[in-house]
């Protein structure tokens, strides 16, 4: 029989009972709806657990750390992250640009104000092409001169040292103009909190003479990191600026002695190179991740992604959404018993019906495709009716305010997604269960006797 | 008649020594007990018989809707005691007719898309197979009821619209099971010469089941069955009705 044909035959006999197709095709809706609906949540809540995480950090990108203090005793080299190993990194299949980060503290000073334990950074340009600027611009990146890029929050920071005059305190924030006014940095901090101290306990009352208070370097600011001053991300808090160019300014200012935050030797020397407690290195796709950050595990130092805890994390939305799924399984499962239990009381009624066409010569696979496609029908139609209603469903609670509090908290966002394949596969799935749930049914019908046709009543 | 030679050469249908026994518990039921004859291609048979006789059994078995229990059925040389049950309805599909003496018309159809069916079994597209709907349903008499659904007809016209189904396959064999048995007497009259004109016409074979001898007059050849056994097999010629129509 031709495809057309069957399935004119299929649809006559579904239109036949309309009652009765329509109540089964309604324990489809409800089933697919269910399904779709409850994993649409899932996959709301892992997005947006997901979005939630990409504000903290890029998925692409992973921290290296070299713990300076506790390598190996004895006699063996100490592993540290220098220029040569960001080199080894950079050369790396799937590594797209690798910074390391030459972390100082530095005291800034604007006015009266003055901000402490400010975290300076000395980045490359693979790193600053991951802030997004809010106002000004970049700061040069030739190596030429240190300019700054301040977190947003940093201004936070700034207070007039007076009890109870800070931001955490007062809740307003310092009349600083980072874009305005100019900068003080102070790269010594040993000698500035020590200049300090001998400052406020008076002339040296046990003894020790006062310390001369370090210099403060006049840097230019070039911008400030996009957001407000209380939305968080990443960049919020640090200072960030040319590598090259911090190296050349700290080399200026503490000229023999040890840079804090280096390392020395085991004569207690400087090295004469930079040493990096940390860099970050950007991977091209977020499945590589896992590969790169072993390759550099094993070169000795500590790696770790947002991808550590995005796996674990995904492991249990998979979950939840498994969980989920399966409560709205159920409720399409109890279909496809009635789409069985319709096509079962189909072919009672129309034993005589098969019979006759298996006598004049209907083909037995066409007599099962027959039923199969009308179960597939019921499913069809279930489907499609039911991946309405989820998405009228989804829009209500993602729509209606009061769902929308009781649900997610107050989280931004929606809670409940429909992907394209979710629906697809809803669709399909729905389908596939009619036929399956109509497969016995049919094959029923297919064996029937055709002598059932020939018995006069 | 001139095909003598050619008729005896091949028989289209050839029965041999075939058995049918049904089990009733501890009893064996024989059903058929050794039947053998031979068809001619375009003969007008008619299998005559008391109920429970055995008639009806010997056509289904022809017809391949029911297996021997031992015994042969040879159809234009094919041998269908052997077929599976799938090669069954492909050979129904391509050889034979099929006249209900219920009619079996699908309720939910119309003349035309009754007659048509068994044409979408073959593959054969719509239009083609409305064309030649139309055209049995006007031979058998029915212009006028072409759009009339199954039970908007009366008997006599349900059963020219089973006939119709039966002739729009244009197969060699046609089996009819008491085809009459529904109808009043003139409607049978009708039905019956009906039959006969189109199979005669067509050069069809005709195997007609019915348990009243009178109707069974009409056939060119009767097989008399009592008890599972052919009794005797009555040959006519009908040269003087042929005039009449």
């Amino acid at each position: 029989m031709r495809f057309p044909d069957l399935l004119a035959m299929s649809v006559n006999n579904l239109r036949r009972r309309k009652l009765r197709t329509a109540l089964t095709v309604l324990g489809v809706i409800v089933g697919t709806a269910s399904i779709v609906v409850m994993v649409s949540l899932g996959i709301g809540m892992s997005e947006m657990q997901m979005e939630l995480m990409e504000s903290y950090g890029s998925m692409t990108a992973i921290n290296v750390y070299c713990d300076t203090y506790s390598q190996p005793e004895g006699g063996a080299e100490p592993v540290y992250m220098t220029d040569e190993t960001i080199e080894q990194i950079r050369r790396m299949d799937h590594v797209e640009g690798v910074s390391p980060i030459l972390n100082v503290s530095v005291v800034m000073r604007q006015g009266q104000y003055t901000a402490t334990y400010v975290n300076l950074m000395g980045v490359t340009e693979d790193y600053m092409k991951q802030i997004t600027v809010g106002e000004g611009d970049y700061p040069k990146m030739d190596g030429s001169q240190v300019e700054l890029l301040f977190g947003n929050m940093v201004i936070q920071d700034f207070s007039t040292g007076r009890q109870g005059s800070s931001y955490y305190e007062t809740g307003e924030l310092p009349d600083v103009d980072l874009l305005g006014q100019p900068m003080f940095v102070i790269y010594d901090v040993d000698a500035y909190y020590q200049s300090m101290n001998s400052g406020s306990s008076g002339s040296g009352g046990d003894g020790t003479t006062p310390v001369k208070p370090p210099k403060k370097y006049l840097v230019p600011v070039s911008g400030i990191v996009a957001g407000g001053t209380d939305d968080y991300n990443q960049y919020s808090w640090g200072v960030y600026t040319d590598l090259e160019a911090l190296k050349t300014q700290l080399k200026q200012v503490f000229k023999k002695n040890p840079i804090p935050g280096q390392p020395v030797n085991k004569k207690g020397k400087p090295y004469n190179y930079f040493i990096y407690s940390n860099a970050e290195v950007y991977v091209d796709d977020m499945d590589h991740v896992k590969e790169v950050q072993t390759a550099i595990s094993d070169m000795g130092f500590q790696a770790s992604s947002n991808s550590d805890w995005l796996e674990q994390n995904q492991k249990q939305s998979q979950m939840t959404q498994m969980v989920l799924g399966g409560i709205g399984a159920v409720s399409l499962f109890v279909a496809a018993i009635g789409i069985a239990n319709t096509m079962m009381m189909s072919i009672y009624e129309r034993t005589k019906e098969i019979g006759v066409m298996k006598v004049l010569g209907c083909d037995m696979g066409d007599i099962r495709n027959m039923f199969l496609m009308e179960s597939g029908f019921i499913g069809l139609m279930g489907g499609v009716a039911g991946l309405a209603l989820s998405y009228g469903l989804s829009y209500l609670m993602n729509h209606l305010p009061a769902v929308n509090q009781m649900v997610m908290g107050g989280m931004e966002g929606d809670i409940s997604r429909i992907p394209l394949w979710l629906a697809g596969s809803a669709l399909v799935f729905a389908v596939v269960v009619g036929m399956a749930a109509g497969f016995f049914p049919a094959v029923r019908a297919m064996k029937l006797s055709p002598l059932a046709a020939i018995r006069n009543e | 008649m001139t095909e003598t030679t050619e008729k005896k050469e091949s028989p289209i249908i050839q029965v041999k020594n075939l058995y049918k026994v049904y089990r009733v518990g501890e009893t064996k039921v024989f059903a058929l007990n050794g039947v053998s004859f031979s068809l001619n291609k375009g003969e007008f048979c008619a299998v005559v018989g008391p109920s429970g006789s055995g008639k009806s059994t010997l056509l289904n078995m022809m017809a391949g809707l029911e297996k021997p229990s031992k015994g042969e059925i040879i159809i234009a040389g094919t041998h269908i005691e052997k077929m599976t049950e799938k090669e069954l309805v492909t050979f129904r599909r391509q050889n034979v007719g099929f006249i209900f003496q219920s009619y079996n018309l699908i309720k939910t159809m119309n003349a035309v898309e009754n007659v048509a069916m068994p044409l979408s079994f073959r593959g054969v597209p719509k239009k083609i197979r409305v064309e030649k709907a139309k055209k049995y349903l006007k031979l058998v008499g029915l212009e006028k009821q072409m759009d009339h659904m199954a039970n908007e007809m009366s008997g006599g016209q349900q059963q020219r619209v089973g006939i119709a189904r039966a002739l729009v396959m244009d197969p060699r064999i046609i089996f009819a099971d008491e085809p009459t048995g529904n109808l009043d007497s003139k409607t049978t009259m009708d039905v019956l010469q009906l039959m006969r004109r189109i199979v005669r016409e067509r050069k069809q074979t005709l195997i007609m089941v019915t348990h009243d001898n009178y109707l069974a007059g009409f056939a060119d050849k009767q097989i008399h069955i009592v008890d599972g056994k052919i009794l005797k097999i009555e040959e006519k010629q009908h040269e003087d009705e042929e005039e009449q129509n």
